[in-house]
């Protein structure tokens, strides 16, 4: 107490410690987290890359990108030597050698082969959705933003699109169940008997007896779920174009319309197409909506194969990469040979999620410095 | 500006202005629809989800009626005891195995090594030995060509110069608790073991012999308890029997009461058709069709029960000699056991004997009691959905949907999902935002949201296929075996699940937490500077206070988030529909459950259109979106709140 300085400098030094342990308990509990991430994506590097990688020129091992599923025959032949062909070669080989040629034989489904089905469905699916969430989500944000005034039918939107944010995927997977596939209205020459109404047109009935599993239905569901991050993301690019702008278009005797599509929609693009683009990685992402309204685990033709007519590829089911990873993780019993096909499919979906997301962030970036008013 | 144009300076039919307003109120009506969009598909979500859970209460009300008319409700209720007399005996039995595998418990970790090598080397070299097997079997009179058992007997070797070096699958397994001359000895063993010979190895066999005679020497001074758990358990084989014929007679009453409603139910469609039919040989058809439809007479439930009821007395017998085995077997057992957790079970036992005297008791009461026409409400109905103890679909007996299961499950992972999540996730935004430097944060902070935009489904792979198997293979570590619920029975259980969970929650409240911490004024923080607070007062003091409801509501967001994840509980919690055990203490997280989300994930692709366990699926639904609207709700109040305080 006699000489102040003192204490305050032994105050000091007592904090330095505190502060000290402190910062490094945070700092490490924060690095943990940082570390595991870095694991998680090093993991899966690590044993996805080479079903996808080759040693040697050009280092892409295109094989596993664009062959159909298949099931994986493991088998041991009369030297004692182990094969592990997919199908079709399996079919090719034992028709070569003979079936006694084939001892000790296991089958692995959806484990061989490659992943050229998934993709494409899941390319399809996500393209579908993000159109259909654009469309009503960029029309949504422009009345919210451009036309709205403080009132009860803006509460209630804004009430609604908080609520959709927060309904979990299942419940979405629930509500396209029931009403994409079981209840949406279609144009039909004989309605079903679960039909909920079917009104009479004379050549034909319409009939709301659902789209049944579909890729429509399937990439409607998909939409909803994104619907509300759309709105709110387009609403904020919309707000973040000067007033100055719609000011000075009205005074030269625009339109309302005419501003918005003119002075409005133009600088506001970018940073609604930045976060669609986010929006399509939660999309491509999410397996549960899909599990009731879309997804197969096995179907021989892509898509587009074999269809009567081009609209037929609404109405098809078809595999998706989450609901592939789905099936291999949780039937395919782990071992060495399907390690291939459960490793190379988390590998090539995440590198696509995150190919999504580095995009937006790049995207973002670059329209922050080159729009600025 | 003396001479500006006026509004009234336009003509109001100048095509200037006419031209806009015709056109601009249909453009503003077409972008409100589309915001009413929204509230169409929230008001749709609501709907469809009643729509097609509504009839669950009904339906499911008119199952339980039908339950308790052919008297399977009667027959349960000894059932129940039976249950009960199963789970005791079996805690009983636990505590004596306990007891005697913890002595034993080296032997055994060293018998299970021993065997695992063996295990991977067969698996290893199983293409050659096999093929060198068939070989010799169909070689006959003429013997084996040389060449070919050449070859196989160096592949063989091949092989297993490759195993022995541990090169081929996972490695050759760890083995701890054998000394290296033994694992040197067993490896020199097997390396000169004939090709064709699948005995063991002398040291297996020793271990095995060492580990029961170890075994016959722990059960000895034990044989008093088992003697005493042997009678227990058998006291139960008059219930037993009366239980499982007056199950039959029951059954075969509901399915005849079951067939005469569908064949009843035809006939109502038969007619009604034959009523809407227009041409009249159709009629007719369809008429002979219903009458012919209707093959049984309807139950009369009353004189087929009354050869079940007329055994009360015997039922009353049986709970007596339950009721005296239990009295005899509180005596018998030993006071207390070594080993802790034996002791916990027997304990668990002690303490459950009373509930179970007095269960028993009210049974007797309740078998007099019972009635076969006592009405069922809807209120008692949807009680017992939501306090069902019990999810059983798909059985032969009777279906029940009671919620609790299935919500004890996603409330324990939620739990251990927060549990994790809080403490790292808020921490890491303190840190972030209030001790890093700004080359850390640049770093930190898109690691952490690249986390975030990991699909579940990924997580849920990583879990069953890296996560799941690591903890129990850390679990089986001596060191740690004292750590409740160590060593972990099953890979995937609710402490997987949660830690996956967690990891998704702590982008979530790591940004949110980041972004109350930011938004509160630098002017606080000066001001504490200012008044000489040290580094950590001003954060713990001022700063995190004054954050601290965008930081709860950052919480609850994340609640909401772990509770609505499907992917991951559907693939790593386990999926087993029973409330956890909770005699197992701590133990309780490392069990398998399955979840309200995991559930309709799981089951809803499986169930016929419209029936009540699909509609029991959608109330699921139901509960699911009220929970997570719930906590979503307050999280944006306490965020408002939070938004005033700083106004």
């Amino acid at each position: 107490m006699e000489n102040p300085e003192q204490l305050i400098r032994k105050g000091v030094h007592h904090d330095r410690l505190k502060e000290g342990t402190v910062k490094a308990v945070l700092g490490g509990l924060t690095w943990g987290v940082v570390l595991v991430a870095l694991l998680i994506f090093g993991r899966i590097c690590w044993d996805g890359a080479p079903a996808v990688l080759k040693s040697e020129f050009p280092f892409v091992d295109t094989d596993f990108l664009t062959a159909k599923t298949e099931t994986l025959h493991v088998f041991d032949d009369a030297v004692g030597n182990r094969h592990s062909l997919p199908a079709t070669e399996y079919h090719a080989w034992v028709e070569k050698e003979g079936s006694d040629a084939v001892f000790n034989e296991q089958t692995y489904s959806y484990s061989g082969g490659g992943i050229a089905g998934p993709i494409a469905g899941t390319a399809l699916l996500t393209l579908l959705s993000i159109a259909m969430a654009l469309f009503f989500g960029v029309a949504a944000a422009i009345y919210l933003s451009e036309y709205a005034k403080q009132g009860r039918f803006i509460g209630l939107v804004r009430l609604a699109i908080l609520n959709l944010a927060g309904v979990p995927s299942i419940v979405f997977g629930l509500f396209g169940f029931a009403v994409f596939v079981l209840a949406a209205p279609v144009f039909t020459e004989a309605p079903s008997e679960r039909s909920l109404l079917a009104i009479p047109l004379g050549f034909t009935w319409f009939s709301f007896q659902g789209w049944n599993s579909s890729l429509i239905a399937g990439a409607a569901t998909l939409a909803c779920m994104i619907l509300p991050v759309i709105i709110t993301a387009s609403e904020e690019s919309l707000k973040a174009v000067p007033q100055g702008f719609r000011e000075a278009s009205l005074a030269m005797g625009a339109t309302r319309w005419q501003t918005i599509r003119k002075c409005v929609l133009p600088f506001a693009l970018p940073g609604i197409l930045t976060s669609s683009v986010l929006s399509l990685a939660r999309a491509a992402g999410e397996t549960a909506p899909i599990m009731f309204t879309v997804a197969v685990a096995a179907k021989d033709d892509l898509p587009w194969e074999g269809l009567s007519n081009p609209f037929g590829i609404f109405q098809t089911q078809v595999q998706a990469l989450p609901y592939h990873i789905y099936t291999l993780a949780a039937r395919i019993p782990s071992s060495e040979f399907t390690q291939r096909a459960q490793y190379g499919s988390v590998f090539v979906f995440l590198m696509m999620i995150f190919l999504f997301s580095a995009l937006s962030i790049i995207l973002r970036n670059r329209v922050r410095s080159k729009l600025k008013w | 500006m003396p001479d500006s144009p006026t509004s009234s300076s336009v003509p109001a039919d100048h095509p200037f202005r006419r031209k806009g307003r015709g056109t601009d109120g249909l453009f503003k009506a077409f972008f409100a629809g589309n915001a009413g969009l929204t509230i169409v598909i929230l008001v749709l979500i609501i709907a469809f989800l009643i729509r097609e859970g509504a009839g669950f209460f009904p339906d499911y009300r008119r199952e339980l009626e039908l339950y308790r008319r052919s008297g399977l409700e009667f027959v349960d209720l000894s059932r129940k005891d039976l249950t009960a007399h199963e789970q005791m005996s079996s805690l009983l039995n636990r505590a004596y195995y306990a007891q005697v595998n913890a002595s034993c418990r080296n032997e055994f970790q060293r018998s299970q090594e021993a065997a695992a090598i063996v295990n991977y080397l067969g698996e290893v070299v199983a293409p050659a030995q096999s093929a060198l097997q068939r070989v010799l079997d169909r070689a006959g009179e003429e013997g084996v060509p040389e060449e070919l058992q050449a070859s196989l007997s160096a592949k063989y070797q091949a092989l297993l110069a490759d195993a022995l070096a541990g090169r081929a699958g996972k490695g050759l397994p760890p083995t701890p608790h054998l000394s290296s001359a033994e694992r040197a000895g067993l490896l020199a063993d097997l390396k000169s073991r004939d090709p064709l010979s699948t005995d063991d190895p002398a040291l297996v066999l020793a271990l095995q012999e060492q580990l029961s005679a170890r075994q016959d020497a722990a059960a000895q001074p034990l044989e008093d308890f088992r003697a005493a758990i042997d009678a227990f358990a058998d006291a139960s084989v008059a219930l037993d029997n009366l239980v499982a014929e007056s199950g039959d007679t029951v059954k075969a009453i509901k399915e005849a009461a079951t067939l005469h409603e569908i064949e009843t139910t035809k006939r109502a469609t038969l007619l009604e058709a034959a009523a809407k039919a227009k041409k009249p040989e159709d009629k007719l058809q369809f008429e002979a069709e219903a009458r012919a439809a209707v093959t049984t007479e309807a139950v009369d439930f009353a004189p087929a029960l009354k050869p079940v009821l007329d055994r009360i007395p015997e039922f009353r017998e049986a709970n007596a000699a339950l009721s005296a085995a239990l009295a005899g077997a509180g005596d018998k057992l030993p006071k207390r056991l070594e080993d802790a957790k034996a002791q916990r079970y027997l304990a668990t036992f002690r303490k459950g004997m009373d509930a179970y005297a007095i269960e028993l008791a009210d049974t007797n009461a309740a078998l007099v009691a019972w009635r076969n026409d006592l009405p069922i409400g809807l209120g008692s109905t949807i009680l017992g959905f939501v306090t069902g103890r019990e999810w059983i679909t798909g059985g032969e007996w009777q279906d029940f949907y009671g919620i609790i299961p299935l919500f004890t499950g996603s409330l324990l992972i939620a739990v251990i999902a927060l549990a994790l999540a809080i403490p790292l996730g808020v921490g890491a935004a303190i840190y972030t935002n209030q001790l890093a430097g700004r080359r850390e944060q640049n770093f930190i902070k898109p690691t952490i949201e690249f986390l975030q935009a990991i699909p579940s489904v990924v997580l849920g792979f990583l879990g069953i296929a890296v996560l799941g198997t690591l903890l129990q293979e850390t679990s089986m570590k001596d060191s740690l075996s004292w750590i409740p619920g160590f060593p972990i029975q099953e890979r995937l259980n609710m402490f997987t699940a949660g830690c996956l969970l967690g990891l998704m929650a702590i982008p979530t409240i790591f940004t949110l937490s980041e972004d109350a911490l930011n938004n509160v004024p630098s002017s606080f923080a000066e001001a504490s500077d200012a008044l000489g607070a040290s580094k950590l007062q001003t954060i713990f003091r001022v700063v995190c206070p004054a954050a601290i409801s965008g930081i709860l509501a950052a919480v609850l967001l994340g609640l909401g988030r772990v509770i609505g994840e499907t992917m991951v509980v559907l693939l790593v919690a386990g999926n087993r529909i029973e409330i956890p055990d909770f005699t197992e203490g701590l133990g309780v997280f490392f069990q398998p459950a399955h979840t309200l989300t995991g559930i309709i994930a799981q089951e809803l692709g499986e169930v016929p259109f419209g029936s009540v366990h699909y509609r029991a699926l959608f109330v699921v639904g139901i509960l699911l979106f009220a929970i997570v609207l719930g906590i979503n709700w307050t999280a944006q109040r306490m965020l408002h709140k939070f938004r005033i305080g700083h106004d």
